[in-house]
């Protein structure tokens, strides 16, 4: 095969395309070839050429793209932070919504199953200890369960050792 | 990660994500390819934007056949052969060598190592670059695609041959022949 015939096969040599007995049959004319050798180089660097064409995208490359493919309703728009701000809101919203309902719908049971919320709040003793004035009270309480006991004056003594009204804390 | 035709699937369900990571995968090899094609950096942006929406237009009907890149040279060649085809009509275009063939430019040239060139030599490059693009211009439109998918963006010879609608063997020629011109349009610089 001659210099002229076996170029083509060269050039799909340096591509990394020529098959394997095409690539032995060049290797052997290669070596035996100063000019195709020499070929063989040039086509090699010719490819620096090629990589040194390449070009950095427009800034506004893609904006430009994207604005004519929402024009033409190609692309979806993207939603607003306003738009994905309401539509996470709602979640929590919801939440809240049903935590409410079921707090003021659970204070309307029925009076048959009392809750501990609707028991009248029950006497407790602060600091564990009765007052002096308690205690009067107290031993008086036998008299106030029985009214035969004790006379109207005996009522307005008892009214002056009610307790004034005890804050808590 | 999600492969092209995956992203494709979801741009069609209405993903506009998807359709922003197609774009970032490959928009600088549509721009890099029109480029080459057209030799015009404003030419090449117009191109490479009427690339992307065809691809966005098709995609209703696009099917995973073959690679997707192929799929997307194979728009990008379309695109760029009509923006040729316009132009041309229109009488804008630089004619085009309609042979570009036939003449055996592999002797008397040599390319320097560009990791050794020093300022006068980066000059020397830009000189290069230019010419080379326009070199690239008067190439017959079949050949200069041939050669830009295969040595510019790395396409195998069947997946050129695939985009082209040609045969293997169809691609091994035109390739030379490619070859072959632009070592004789840039011996000139070089001699």
């Amino acid at each position: 095969m001659g210099c002229r015939e076996i170029r083509e096969i060269i050039s799909a040599y340096v591509d990394g395309e020529a098959r394997p007995e095409e690539a032995r049959l060049v290797e052997e004319h290669l070596g035996g070839c100063p000019q195709c050798r020499q070929a063989e180089k040039r086509m090699r660097d010719l490819g620096m050429a090629v990589a040194r064409t390449e070009r950095a995208p427009p800034p506004d490359f893609r904006e430009k793209l994207f604005a004519r493919m929402e024009k033409e309703d190609l692309l979806p728009k993207r939603r607003s932070i306003f738009a994905y701000s309401v539509r996470w809101a709602v979640v929590p919203l919801a939440a809240a919504a049903v935590i409410a309902f079921f707090v003021l719908s659970s204070r309307e049971i029925p009076r048959d199953h009392p809750s501990t919320a609707m028991r009248p709040p029950t006497a407790t003793v602060i600091g564990g200890e009765l007052s002096p004035e308690d205690r009067e009270i107290v031993a008086s309480l036998d008299v106030l369960e029985d009214p035969d006991l004790f006379d109207e004056t005996e009522i307005e003594e008892l009214e002056f050792f009610a307790p004034p009204p005890r804050q808590r804390g | 990660m999600k492969t092209d035709a995956e992203l494709m699937a979801l741009y069609r369900r209405g993903s506009r994500d998807a359709f922003e990571e197609l774009f970032a995968r490959h928009h600088r090899r549509v721009i890099h390819f029109c480029y080459r094609m057209t030799g015009d950096q404003s030419r090449a942006e117009e191109a490479a934007q009427e690339v992307f929406l065809r691809i966005a237009r098709a995609a209703p009907t696009y099917q995973p056949m073959a690679r997707f890149t192929t799929w997307v040279y194979t728009i990008a060649r379309r695109t760029t052969l009509n923006f040729l085809r316009d132009e041309k009509e229109h009488g804008e275009k630089v004619s085009i060598d309609p042979t570009g063939e036939g003449r055996d430019a592999a002797d008397g040239i040599a390319l320097p190592d560009s990791r050794e060139w020093g300022p006068e030599q980066s000059a020397w490059g830009a000189q290069l670059q230019e010419r080379f693009l326009e070199a690239l211009q008067k190439l017959p439109e079949v050949n200069r695609a041939a050669f830009v998918l295969n040595r510019g963006e790395g396409l195998s010879y069947e997946e050129v041959a695939t985009v082209l609608g040609v045969t293997v063997q169809a691609v091994k020629s035109r390739i030379f022949r490619a070859r072959e011109a632009l070592l004789a349009e840039l011996s000139g610089l070089l001699e």
